[in-house]
Order: C-alpha cells, then sequence, then structure tokens
C-alpha cells in the first residue's frame, strides 16, 4: 500500500512537471509518461480489484471453505450458484430473502422519495415562519447517528409489535428519511424562483406547482434519491439483525442470510456459498451504482455548496 | 450567530404579547375560547371549524386521562412494584402480579409529555386566531368560509400540508428516541435492572461522573479516553487520508496521456458498488492469522524478515489482532473504501474547473505544480469545503469499517479495557454498541451516545453556521 501511495505521487510528479495539457505532437517523452501512467493505473486498479477477483473465483470454487493455501481455488463449479438458487435449507434460503429484501428495499424507496421531495420543496420553495430554524435544527438532528438511539426504537417498535415484521423493517427505514432533504433541496435551489413566480401568475396553486414544474424539473436528481434509499436496505445488516432476530431464517434480508453464513461453525461449510451469495447480490446492486454515479456527484457537490 | 439569537428572543416575546392582547381585548367568545375551545368560531360563523377544535381538545382530556395521566403520575419513581411470578397449582400457570415496567412508564411519559407540549401550542394559536377573526368581523371584513379554507391545504399552507407526514416520521423515529435516550443517561438501567424482571430509577449525574472518572469497580474513565482520542485520530486520518487520494487518482485519470479512462473509473466503483457487509468480510478473512495473506508472505519470506527485526513475535502477522497493527490495517483498508468515493466526486469537480484561468495561468508562465497548488485545489476547497467537514462527522460514526473488521476478530488483552466492555480499536459508536447489545448497558451507552451527538453537532454547526448565517442561499437564484 505504501509503495503504491509513493508510486502514486512520482506519477502526479511526472505529470505535474512535463507540461500535459498542451495540445501538439507526441514525443517519445510524452510517449514514455503516457505508459508509465497507465501501468501505474494499472497496478492500482489491481490492488483495488483483489478482494473482487478473490470473491468471484471463490463463488466458483470446489472447495467450500476458506481456501488459505492459495489465492485461486483447486477446481472450478456451479454448484455453490446452484445451491444458493435452487436449494434451500435451514441455513441458506436465499431466494427467499431476496424476495424480502425487494420488497422493504421497494417500499422504502417509495416513501422516503416522498418525503424527501414534500420536504425538500417546501424548504426550498415556500417562505413560511420558522423556515430556516426548522432547517437548521433538522440538520443537526440529522447529525445524530441513528446507531446510537437504534436500540430504543428496537423497543419502541417491540411495544407496537413490528420487531421481526417486514412492515416494521420498511418504518424503520424510511420514517426519518425526510431530515436527507440537503442533496435535493440543494438541487431544487437551482431552479429559478421565477418559474414558480410565473406559474402562480397563470393560477397554478402550489400543489401544481409541486407536481408538474419542479418535480419533472429535478428528474435526474431524483433518480439519484430512488437509487440510493433503494440500495439502503440491501447494505444494511445492522439494523436488520436487531429487529428481525427470531431465528426464523425465513425472516431474513439477504445481508443478514449472508453474514449468518459466516458464524464460526458455518463459515468451513459456507463460505464459498457466501461468496456466490454475495456475488449474486452485487450484481444488480452494482448496475443501479453505476446508473447513479453521474447524479452521486451532482449530488454530493451541489448539496454541499449550497447548504 | 448572535443576530439569529436575537430574533428569536423578539418572536418569542411576539408570541406572548400577542397571546395577552387577544386574551385581554379579546370578546367574551374568545375568552370563552380559553375553556372551550370551539366557541371563538362558532359566534363567528365558523361552525365546523369550531367543531373540529371542540373535538380535538375533547380527544386530548380523554387521552390524557386513560393514557397521559396514569404513566406521567409514576415518571418520578419509574415504577414502584417489582415484578412477580408465582407458579399457581391448581390452574398449572405462572401467575404474574400487576407489575411495573420502568422502560414503558419512561416512553409513554416522555411521548405524554410531547403531546402536552402540541396541545399547548394548538391552543395558543387557537385563541389567537379567534381574537383575529373577532377583529374581522368588526370590520366587516370577509370570513372564509370552511371549503374556502380547505383550498389553503393544497395552496397558501401548502408546506403543512407536504410536511405534516415527514414531520411525524421524523418524531417518532429521531426526537422521541433521542429524548429518551436523554432520560435513560440519568437512569441505573443496565442488565441488572432489565424491565420487565426489574425496576429501574433515577440516578442524577451519577453515569455522566462515571464516563470521565476511574475507581476500583469501573475502568470507563480510562477507556473513555483512549476511545475518544483514537477516535478524533481516526476521523482525521480517514478523512484527509481518502480526500488526498482521491483527488490524486482523480486528477491521474483525467489526465492527458491516460486513455480508456471510463474504464479505469469504472474499475475502481466496482469496488464500493459491492455492498460493504461483503466485501469488508472478505478482507477480514484475507487478513485472518491463518489467511491467505500470511500464506502468501510465509512462502515469500517476509514473515521471518519481519521477526529478524523484530516488528512481530508471533509465526504470523497478526494483521488485525494486535493493536498496533489492526489500527493501521484499519486505515489502510479504510483508504481502500474511501478512495474510489472521492475519486468520483473530486472527478465531477475537476471537470467543472473553469480552463480559462488554467490557460491564462500557463501563458504566465505557471508550471503545473504552481496551477495545482495554486487554482485547482483552491477550486477544489471552495467546492467540497463543507464536504469534507461532512466527512469528517461520518468518519467519527463510521460504524460499518470497524465493526466488521474487528467483531469477532480483536480480542483486547488490556484488563482495564475489558473492564469497560472496550477495545482499543473501537471507535465510540462501535463502544456503545456492543455495550447495548451484547453487554445491556444502557445507561452508559446513552451517556457515550449523548457525548458524540455534541461532538458531532459542533463540528456540524462551526462547519455550517456561516452559510446558514448568511442570505448565501438567496444568493444564488
Amino acid at each position: 500500500m505504501i509503495e503504491e501511495k509513493y508510486k502514486l505521487s512520482e506519477s502526479e510528479r511526472l505529470e505535474l512537471d512535463h507540461g500535459v495539457g498542451i495540445k501538439k505532437k507526441l514525443t517519445s517523452k510524452e510517449v514514455t509518461v503516457s505508459v508509465v501512467k497507465q501501468v501505474v493505473l494499472a497496478i492500482i486498479a489491481l490492488i483495488w480489484l483483489i478482494p473482487i477477483i478473490w470473491l468471484v473465483v471463490t463463488a466458483f470454487s470446489t472447495n467450500p471453505g476458506i481456501n488459505i493455501a492459495h489465492f485461486f481455488p483447486n477446481g472450478y463449479t456451479l454448484n455453490n450458484f446452484i445451491t444458493v438458487l435452487t436449494k434451500p435449507d435451514s441455513v441458506v434460503q436465499f431466494k427467499t430473502w431476496f424476495l424480502n429484501t425487494l420488497v422493504i428495499a421497494i417500499f422504502t424507496c417509495i416513501i422516503s422519495t416522498i418525503f424527501v421531495l414534500q420536504v425538500s420543496y417546501s424548504f426550498s420553495f415556500c417562505r413560511f415562519r420558522g423556515r430556516k430554524q426548522l432547517m437548521s435544527f433538522s440538520m443537526i438532528l440529522n447529525m445524530f447517528p441513528s446507531v446510537l438511539s437504534m436500540i430504543i426504537i428496537y423497543f419502541i417498535m417491540k411495544q407496537f409489535g413490528l420487531t421481526n415484521s417486514h412492515i416494521g423493517m420498511v418504518i424503520v427505514y424510511s420514517a426519518g428519511s425526510g431530515l436527507g432533504y440537503l442533496v435535493i433541496k440543494g438541487f431544487m435551489d437551482t431552479i429559478s424562483m421565477s418559474v414558480k413566480e410565473a406559474a402562480v401568475i397563470d393560477g397554478a396553486s402550489e400543489l401544481t406547482i409541486f407536481t408538474k414544474i419542479v418535480v419533472p424539473l429535478c428528474k435526474p436528481i431524483i433518480v439519484y434519491q430512488i437509487i440510493s434509499s433503494f440500495l439502503m436496505p440491501w447494505g444494511d445488516f445492522v439494523f436488520a439483525k436487531l429487529m428481525l432476530n427470531s431465528g426464523i431464517s425465513t425472516d431474513w434480508t439477504v445481508a443478514i442470510g449472508l453474514y449468518n453464513m459466516l458464524e464460526k461453525s458455518m463459515i468451513n461449510k459456507y463460505f464459498a456459498i457466501f461468496c456466490a451469495g454475495g456475488l449474486l447480490v452485487s450484481i444488480p446492486i452494482s448496475v443501479l451504482f453505476l446508473i447513479m454515479q453521474k447524479y452521486y456527484v451532482e449530488g454530493v457537490t451541489s448539496g454541499a455548496s449550497k447548504g | 450567530m448572535s443576530e439569529t439569537k436575537t430574533n428569536i428572543g423578539e418572536s418569542i416575546g411576539k408570541y406572548f404579547s400577542d397571546l395577552g392582547t387577544a386574551v385581554a381585548d379579546g370578546d367574551g367568545f374568545v375568552k370563552g375560547s380559553l375553556g372551550i375551545m370551539g366557541l371563538g368560531y362558532f359566534a363567528h360563523k365558523q361552525v365546523i371549524k369550531g367543531i373540529l377544535m371542540t373535538c380535538a381538545e375533547a380527544l386530548f382530556i380523554l387521552m390524557m386521562i386513560y393514557y397521559g395521566v396514569p404513566y406521567l403520575s409514576q415518571f418520578g419513581t419509574l415504577g414502584t412494584v417489582q415484578f412477580e411470578s408465582v407458579f399457581d397449582p391448581l390452574t398449572m400457570t405462572n401467575k404474574t402480579n400487576d407489575y411495573d415496567n420502568s422502560f414503558l412508564i419512561l416512553l409513554n411519559s416522555i411521548i405524554t409529555i410531547f403531546l402536552i407540549i402540541c396541545f399547548i401550542l394548538l391552543y395558543v394559536s387557537n385563541i389567537k386566531s379567534c381574537y383575529r377573526l373577532q377583529l374581522d368581523d368588526e370590520n366587516g371584513n370577509h370570513i372564509r368560509t370552511f371549503s374556502e379554507e380547505l383550498k389553503d391545504v393544497y395552496n397558501g399552507k401548502f408546506h403543512i400540508t407536504l410536511l405534516t407526514l415527514p414531520t411525524v416520521g421524523v418524531i417518532l423515529m429521531n426526537i422521541i428516541p433521542i429524548m429518551v435516550l436523554i432520560a435513560v443517561a440519568f437512569t441505573n438501567w443496565d442488565q441488572a435492572h432489565m424491565p420487565p424482571a426489574a425496576l429501574f430509577d433515577w440516578v442524577g449525574i451519577a453515569n455522566f461522573k462515571a464516563v470521565f472518572t476511574n475507581s476500583v469497580s469501573s475502568s470507563f474513565g480510562y477507556s473513555f479516553g483512549k476511545i475518544l482520542s483514537w477516535t478524533l485520530i481516526w476521523a482525521v486520518v480517514a478523512t484527509f487520508t481518502c480526500f488526498i487520494g482521491g483527488i490524486l487518482l482523480a486528477s491521474l485519470i483525467n489526465s492527458n496521456g491516460v486513455y480508456f479512462k471510463k474504464m479505469w473509473r469504472t474499475f475502481f466503483v466496482i469496488t464500493i458498488a459491492v455492498p460493504q457487509f461483503v466485501t469488508l468480510i472478505l478482507v477480514r478473512n484475507f487478513f485472518a492469522n491463518q489467511g491467505i495473506v500470511n500464506t502468501i508472505f510465509d512462502h515469500a519470506g517476509i514473515i521471518e524478515w519481519l521477526k529478524n527485526r523484530h516488528m512481530i513475535t508471533t509465526n504470523y502477522v497478526p494483521f488485525l489482532t494486535d493493536k498496533n497493527w489492526a489500527k493501521f490495517m484499519i486505515i489502510m483498508i479504510n483508504i481502500w473504501v474511501g478512495i474510489p468515493y472521492q475519486m468520483l466526486i473530486s472527478t465531477g469537480i475537476l471537470l467543472n474547473i473553469p480552463q480559462g484561468q488554467v490557460e491564462s495561468a500557463r501563458i504566465d508562465g505557471a508550471n503545473r505544480f504552481q496551477i495545482f497548488r495554486h487554482i485547482i485545489m483552491p477550486y477544489i476547497m471552495v467546492v467540497e469545503g463543507p464536504a469534507l467537514i461532512t466527512d469528517f462527522v461520518r468518519n467519527i460514526n463510521n460504524f460499518n469499517v470497524i465493526y466488521l473488521l474487528t467483531q469477532d476478530v480483536y480480542v483486547t488483552q488490556n484488563q482495564l479495557m475489558a473492564n469497560a466492555n472496550a477495545k482499543e480499536v473501537d471507535l465510540l459508536i462501535t463502544w456503545l454498541f456492543r455495550l447495548t447489545n451484547e453487554y445491556y448497558n444502557y445507561k452508559m451507552a446513552s451517556v457515550i451516545g449523548i457525548i458524540v451527538f455534541v461532538i458531532c453537532a459542533a463540528f456540524t454547526l462551526i462547519a455550517f453556521s456561516r452559510v446558514m448565517a448568511s442570505g448565501k442561499e438567496e444568493d444564488l437564484r
């Protein structure tokens, strides 16, 4: 790692010294610089991809446990995937987990996207007394990490009988989502107020302005919001583990199910299956993430610079 | 900041003086709505609103009688009747007495207090609007009908319509739990006092004292100091390594002479697209004491080499089981996790850098380093400065990386730390999590939670107070 950082900074230095950016014919020196850069990038990328490569090859491994002698498995098979997808047992219920998580994710996504849009519109386009104070208050409240109050939320949900229920999970994931308004509000702030004023003159109500004008204009950032809230239940395992604690494996989400396979007593039997399951989950998530990344950049920077 | 303070002071003053005028100058009906809330509306032709208000009042009173008062009356003691279970030989079942559950008393009392505050606000605004109505009536202004008022729901008062549900959600998921958490910090709720089997009680600030002091029976002060300093060091190092690394990587990929830019970027993005609990657990097994990296190191003779230099004493490199190695590895692995994110953000910013400035600097004879140092870096800092603080706060609470890498792997050798259920590699937040989840020590966890919150809120306020105070938001339009 240290070596890599050194190489990176050296290439950076090379790049800085040689005035890249001025368009002219490639000299042999520039060709060398280019080659060095590509090689450095390839090495860095390899380091970043090693765990992913390990995930992929282990998922196809004939050895069910962790192979500690070699990086690459001794033999390749599709059995791990077949087990994950078609042979549910007391430990592996992948298809059920996948459906559970999908349902939770869809409802979480719908509710939190609507909540966030409502809050963002109110803060960005409506002017009412106490708006600034409410914004500062929600920002401070948002600083309170959910892990802190998680246990209290658990006890509250237990009072309502919502632990071990997927409705409870949706509530936990989406109820407080209104606080995450910063990114979308930042985007809405870039829409000129005169758009709204013109609509008001034309006799449009606030409801019309919200649904027919502002929301369509925010489409790119809404895609970001939809995908990021959809992804939350797939990545979270702490909350899920706390809330779905009945021990009945058909109730679980993908994250708890996979994590459970790595209990000390099971890891040697299920590690390859864990990798196969992890790989299967990662594929749809990666696709969504790749779609989201261009909005991600826009979202983070626009939200941050405009407060 | 001081300006906003006086504003708040003034508006609070105005709030009460308005109420005073309404009560003093109001007619009999306004004064009557001190007792029956709808009265002012009945007198001034807003019958439906009057009925609604009176119903709300009746509902509140009923709820207080049947729900609020029974709990609130026990708030001072948090329950007195201990849980008892007696086996009844006649029915062959266990009979439990009518016991008190301290947690339910605490929770429901707080909800009740919340409802009372909401009701008081409604009550005051009711009196004021009755008075306004009376004035309108006297001056012969048009009194709006109920259907006219309903239109406000999606027009004039649209923000209230929009904010209602999200606010209810935030109150349920954030505000009430935080209030309960704060209350728990002043009780003795731990494994020895677990409802429903046992009661817990108020203990004042004893828990706060325990966090900052050491005694024969408790080493919380010692552990707290160590963990707090590691948390802050971690947050600073993690934020800066990822920040710098991300910028360097992004500018390397963006620089001329690099082909397949999109492909390189996708490689790095893939690593963050795979869920963290999968990658981090893989990496954890990768660096296990009997893991594959140690095998490779052994074959390559690196273990021998390290041993000869007394850097390790074991036959393996204790990547995640020795406190110094573990801290080093956690930071390294976090670089692995964090740089791709930072690269994505920096790429977006680098592509937006005004090229005119760069060109003119070049014409003036600035070299690449000077351009980077004096044009590109300041630009990045302006755009990303606030995000850096958010990152810092996020790293203070970086639960996933620490928990997934060290849970079940790292065991502390330090007896004083172990006494407080802490590990050297814990952040405040993972310590807190394990205190509640594994040791049921809710009282101490709440104290730590409050401290974490204060730290985070302080940093956030410092970072955003300037943005908030200045009218920057409007300038941008």
